[in-house]
Order: structure tokens, then C-alpha cells, then sequence
């Protein structure tokens, strides 16, 4: 079968998952729903969310490999065989995240997040050059590190609910339906294990070092994996150990954590976009400033930051796959990473580049683009609640970091082309899944469709209760 | 009883510490592993509990006989230098070595309230494991030592989930044998390409991506 067929074969599983998901999720959007079984698996409106997020950057990704893929196989000359495993791995990788926002024991979502870090590696050094392979080790060591704290703290939290109730439990609801007899002090020490773990994982600054060489050395369709969906689950394990800790503790110590980690993520990713020449790892460093502002909306709290929290990470996902998918095709024509080196792509690619520049456009928060609701969302929280510092914060390293995203990529976009450059013909799936989340972009942006309204409504309820 | 074999884990992990020879690191490993497995088959025979029984066993198979193998066997394969590279020399990685052995000691005493001597060594030790494992991961040049540092660490943890909450679900347990099976192999996959494309398998010479 040839790579293409493979590809679309792929795609229309992809495609059929997300119908499924959006059954799924469909089930979900009353609050207070939820689903278990064998003691095993657990779904609420929080796991439909996130499971619906996977499945879209899922489709979108599968589609835009199956050209992508292929002209590597031509271009590059990535043999038949190595397609096929990325196929492989591609699928393994989507269903370990699927598997993180299903399971109830958390154990076991520790071990799911382990095997995402261990499959997505493959498809980091997948190139097998020596930045490639540097980045892959890289991530594998930082990332494994990391998430043995996070077992640590998951060990320490089933602790903490035998030290007083004598329950021997690794079940996120015994956890939770225990949360008020839980031991204090423990909880405080095991969560900022699972903080430092699970942070890691999600790029939350200081433990971010991994997260810009895995994410622009990774194969186009797999850096929007891994930006778009793959810190979201460990964010997701860091919310549902965020509930536990909030019932026990009240909602400060949680809070004031998540808005700490993620200012300091602002702060590094304002700090490094500026100066950036590679053109993957600027995007890789804006997946940083938005992790960082999921972190504020999180720890900020109260209805209309976590909804703005939850609402960011489902646009985020979708804004930077369309970016990552450009900067694919960008890189792929113009054969360079170094973004003084790729100038005038609207000549060369003007699809691509039409919506590389909404792309950014809406990445930097613009109106009306979907993140710019969720940015105001936050920010609106911030101010209700009397954080006045940390949204001027936010607010400013926001500006910082799209200012230079502006400053980099209008000068690709509208440059002037090398001489001799020819336009380069842009594969019609490829378009599709451009156009895809650009309609999702502007969509959500305009308003947000009623039943992903109730969504994440009734997602925001399982948090906050 | 189990405060001897915990004894022993702890000193494997000193001599992990102290060696200069990445087979001395393998049979530190190898050595560290087996007293778990000691420990691990005492308390199954203390419960008669068969999952423990089974544990035991694949604690045997998989971290004292599998992992050591296949690392010694890829040391040779790959011709690595036999020095391991030390940032910090030994004797001044011993002494860090005891040094977070009482952090992990003060650590323990400011968490728990109501002292236990067996319990509080087993968590002091299975701490201080940890830590030594980071410290052989940060202070060790080689590839391999940051393998076997992780390795190390998923020890300790193993160590304090046994000692602490008597253990996690058996499912988990499972699972986590079997991460820790498969991200070797990974590893040691990468190992393999990185000696390939580097010529060495020195990390701290691996500089490409900056900033």
C-alpha cells in the first residue's frame, strides 16, 4: 500500500474517532454527569472536554500527514518502512493520550503519561540527525525525571488518605470523596511533587528546558500534537490532583501556586521570543506564554477563569496546530529553520501563508480570534478578583511575547522571496485541515457553539465543586 | 530483618555513588535491585499475599537479571570508555551522598509526626535513593549513568510505595514494571543512535540546542 493510502486510511479513522468523541462528549454536557466502570475507568464533563480537544488536533493532524508524509518520503527520502512506523507510532502516541483523561487510578495515569512521553520521543527524533536525536534525549531524560516526582507525590497522596482513614487507595474519586480527611500537610507536600512532576511535562517554566528543542525538532504534524495536546494532558493530571487539593486545603494554596508557575512561565517565554531565529522553536515558545496563562486562569479560579482556562487550552490546541502545520510546509519550501533566512512566503505559499498570518494574528490575542475571548476571559477574572499584579503582569508579558511574534513573522510572511524561487504547489488535504481550524478559530472567536458552551460549563462545575 | 536489607539497599546506592567504572555502576544497580527483591519476597512471605509473590519475581527477572544484562551488553557493544565521567569526584559524591541522606532524614521527621524506626528508615532510605539517583543523572557524564540514575530513582520510589502505603494496586505496579521495561529499551535505543551519530556517548558534549 503506498504512504498515501496509508495516510487517508489513517485520516478517516481519525475522522470516525471524532464523530465518536463528539458522541462522548455529547453525553457529558449536564454537570455532575459521570461514567465508571470495572473501577477502572472514570468519565466526567472534565475527560469528555479533554478527550473532545484530543480528538479534533487528532483529525487535523491526520490530515495534514497524509501529504506532508509523503513528500518526505519523496523529497527526503524516508524509506516506505519508516512512513509505516510513523503511522504506527502516531496511533499509539494518540491512544496513550486518550488513555490519560479516561482512567480513573492515578497510578495508572501516571503510567499513561510515562508512555506518551516514551512513544512521542520516537517521533521527536524521528529525522535521526544529531539535533533531532539530541532533542529526543532530552526529553525522554527531563520528562522521566520529572514524572518521577509526579509518582512520588501520587505515592505521597495515597498516603495521605490512609494516614487518617486507613482507605488503600489510588482512585481519584475514593480521593476525592475522602478529600476533607485527608492529611494536610502530606496533601501540601505531595502536590508540589506532582506540581514540579506533571509541570514538567505540561513546560511550565523553570522545567521547561526540554519543551522548545522536542517541540521544533519533532515532525511537523507531531510538533501540533505535542503542542496542541500533549501539555494539556499533563495539565489535566495537574487539575484533576488540583480538585483534591482545593477541597482539602480551599482554593488559595492551589491558586497561588498555578498563578506563581505560570507568571514565571510569561516571564521566560517574554524573555526568549525576542531573540529567537528558528522559526518552530518561536512557536515552541509561545506554547510556553500560553501554558503559562492556562496556569494563571487556573489558579486565578472562580467561574469565569476557570471557563477561561478550559476555553484556552481547547484554542491554543487548535491555533497552534495551524501554526505548527505552516511552519511545516514553510520549512519543508524553503528547505531552512532560520526564520532570516525564510522571507516573502505569501509569494511562495499563499494559502499557507494567508493563514500563517490569521494564525498569528490570532495567537497574539487579536479580535476577533478565539483567543483573544479567552485572554479577556482571564484577564476579566484577574480583575474581578483583586489581582491586580498578576494580570498587569500577564497583560504586559502577553504584549511582549506577541509583539515579537509580529516582528518575526510579518517579516516571513510579506519579505522579500529569494531570487528564483518558484511558488510551490500546496496538496489539497493539507488545505482541508488548514481550513478546518481556521473555521474553528473564528468560530469560537464569534461565539462559542451552545452545546461546547455547556461543555466546558459543566467541565468548570467538576473543578470548582 | 527488613531494617538489615534496607541497610543494604542504601549502601549499594553509596557504592553506585562512589564507583568511577560503568560496570561498577551496573553491578551497584544489580546489587540494589536484589535487596529489594529480598525485601520484596520477606514481605510476601510475611503476608502470603500472591501479587507480592509475583512482584518479587519480576523484580528478579526484570530489574536484577534483564536491565543489567542488556546494559553490560550494550557497554561492550557500543565500546563506550570505561570511565564514567565524573563532575564531582568520589570522595566529594560521597559525601554528598550522605549529606542528602540527612536532608531526606530531616525531611522525614518535619512530614511525619509520631516516629516508627523501621518506618522512618525505610522512607529515609527510599528518599535518599532518589535523590542519589538525580545526583548520578546531574554529576555523571555518561549517557548510561543517567540511565541507571533513573533507574536508581524508580527504585527508591518503589521502595517508598512499599514501605509507605504498603505498596500500590497491583494493576499499577504492573504497569510501572512495565514502563520502566519499555523506557530502557527506548533509552537504550537512543544510546545506540547517539553513539552512532556523536562517535561518543558523552552527554555533557551534546550542544546543539541552545536557548
Amino acid at each position: 500500500m503506498s504512504i498515501r493510502n496509508i495516510g487517508k486510511i489513517n485520516a478517516l479513522v481519525h475522522f470516525i474517532l471524532l464523530a465518536g468523541c463528539l458522541f462522548i462528549a455529547s453525553r457529558f454536557l449536564t454537570p455532575g454527569t459521570s461514567f465508571s466502570a470495572f473501577n477502572f475507568f472514570y468519565l466526567d464533563s472534565l475527560s469528555a472536554f479533554f478527550i473532545l480537544t484530543i480528538a479534533v488536533i487528532n483529525f487535523a493532524s491526520a490530515l495534514f500527514s497524509i501529504e506532508y508524509i509523503a513528500r518526505e518520503a519523496e523529497k527526503k527520502g524516508i524509506s516506505e518502512r519508516k512512513a509505516q512506523i510513523y503511522y504506527l507510532l502516531f496511533n499509539l502516541f494518540t491512544t496513550s493520550m486518550f488513555f490519560v483523561t479516561i482512567v480513573n487510578n492515578l497510578g495508572m495515569l501516571w503510567a499513561a503519561i510515562e508512555i506518551t512521553t516514551l512513544v512521542s520521543a520516537f517521533l521527536v527524533g524521528f529525522y535521526n540527525t544529531k539535533r533531532s536525536v539530541e532533542a529526543a534525549w532530552k526529553y525522554l531524560i527531563i520528562c522521566s525525571v520529572g514524572i518521577i516526582f509526579a509518582l512520588l507525590g501520587t505515592i505521597l497522596f495515597s498516603y495521605a488518605l490512609s494516614m487518617h482513614t486507613g482507605i488503600k487507595s489510588l482512585n481519584w474519586t475514593d480521593l476525592i470523596s475522602m478529600a476533607g480527611r485527608l492529611d494536610m500537610n502530606m496533601v501540601k507536600i505531595a502536590f508540589i511533587f506532582i506540581l514540579v512532576g506533571y509541570g514538567t511535562k505540561a513546560g511550565l517554566a523553570p522545567m521547561h528546558n526540554w519543551l522548545p528543542d522536542a517541540h521544533s525538532q519533532a515532525i511537523a504534524p507531531i510538533s501540533a500534537l505535542l503542542s496542541g495536546v500533549l501539555l494539556k494532558t499533563a495539565i489535566y493530571a495537574i487539575v484533576r490532583f488540583g480538585i483534591i487539593v482545593n477541597i482539602s486545603l480551599g482554593g488559595r494554596y492551589f491558586g497561588h501556586l498555578m498563578v506563581l508557575l505560570g507568571l514565571v512561565s510569561l516571564l521566560i517565554s517574554a524573555s526568549f521570543v525576542l531573540t529567537q531565529k528558528d522559526i518552530k522553536r518561536l512557536l515552541a515558545y509561545s506554547s510556553i506564554e500560553h501554558i503559562g496563562i492556562i496556569a494563571v486562569g487556573l489558579g486565578i479560579g472562580g467561574p469565569l477563569g476557570i471557563f477561561g482556562a478550559l476555553l484556552h487550552i481547547f484554542n491554543h490546541a487548535v491555533t497552534k496546530s495551524l501554526m505548527f502545520f505552516c511552519a511545516g510546509d514553510i520549512v519543508n519550501a524553503y528547505g531552512k529553520h532560520n526564520m532570516y533566512a525564510i522571507r516573502g512566503t505569501l509569494k511562495i505559499l499563499p494559502f499557507t501563508s494567508f493563514m500563517f498570518l490569521f494564525g498569528m494574528l490570532a495567537l497574539s490575542g487579536f479580535p476577533p480570534f478565539s483567543i483573544f475571548m479567552s485572554e479577556f476571559l482571564i484577564l476579566t477574572a484577574a480583575f474581578l478578583k483583586g489581582s491586580y499584579i498578576a494580570a498587569g503582569m500577564m497583560l504586559l508579558f502577553i504584549v511582549i511575547v506577541s509583539s515579537a511574534f509580529i516582528f518575526h513573522l510579518s517579516k516571513v510572511i510579506f519579505g522579500r522571496a529569494p531570487e528564483g524561487m518558484t511558488p510551490v504547489k500546496e496538496p489539497a488535504s493539507g488545505k482541508l485541515a488548514l481550513a478546518l481550524l481556521i473555521i474553528l478559530i473564528s468560530i469560537m472567536g464569534f461565539a462559542i457553539p451552545g452545546p461546547m458552551n455547556s461543555l466546558i460549563l459543566s467541565a468548570a462545575e467538576v473543578i470548582k465543586r | 530483618m527488613e531494617i538489615y536489607i534496607i541497610f543494604g539497599i542504601l549502601a549499594m546506592t553509596y557504592v553506585m555513588i562512589v564507583t568511577r567504572r560503568t560496570l561498577g555502576l551496573i553491578s551497584g544497580f544489580e546489587l540494589q535491585s536484589f535487596f529489594l527483591f529480598l525485601l520484596t519476597l520477606a514481605e510476601a512471605f510475611s503476608t502470603g499475599n500472591i501479587e507480592l509473590f509475583i512482584v518479587a519475581g519480576l523484580l528478579l527477572i526484570i530489574k536484577m537479571i534483564g536491565i543489567p544484562y542488556f546494559l553490560v551488553r550494550m557497554t561492550k557493544e557500543i565500546k563506550a570508555n570505561e570511565n564514567l565521567g565524573l563532575i564531582v569526584n568520589s570522595q566529594l559524591s560521597l559525601l554528598s551522598g550522605v549529606f542528602l541522606t540527612y536532608l531526606s532524614w530531616l525531611f522525614y521527621s518535619y512530614i511525619i509526626q509520631g516516629h516508627n524506626l523501621t518506618e522512618g528508615i525505610a522512607l529515609t532510605a527510599s528518599l535518599s535513593i532518589i535523590l542519589m539517583g538525580l545526583f548520578l543523572m546531574i554529576f555523571r557524564m555518561k549517557a548510561l549513568a543517567q540511565i541507571i540514575g533513573l533507574l536508581s530513582m524508580e527504585n527508591g520510589i518503589f521502595l517508598l510505595a512499599s514501605s509507605l502505603s504498603g505498596g500500590m494496586p497491583f494493576i499499577v505496579e504492573i504497569s510501572i514494571f512495565f514502563d520502566v521495561l519499555v523506557s530502557v529499551m527506548i533509552l537504550g535505543m537512543f544510546v545506540y543512535r547517539i553513539n552512532k551519530l556523536f562517535t561518543h556517548v558523552d552527554v555533557s558534549r551534546m550542544t546543539h540546542l541552545r536557548g
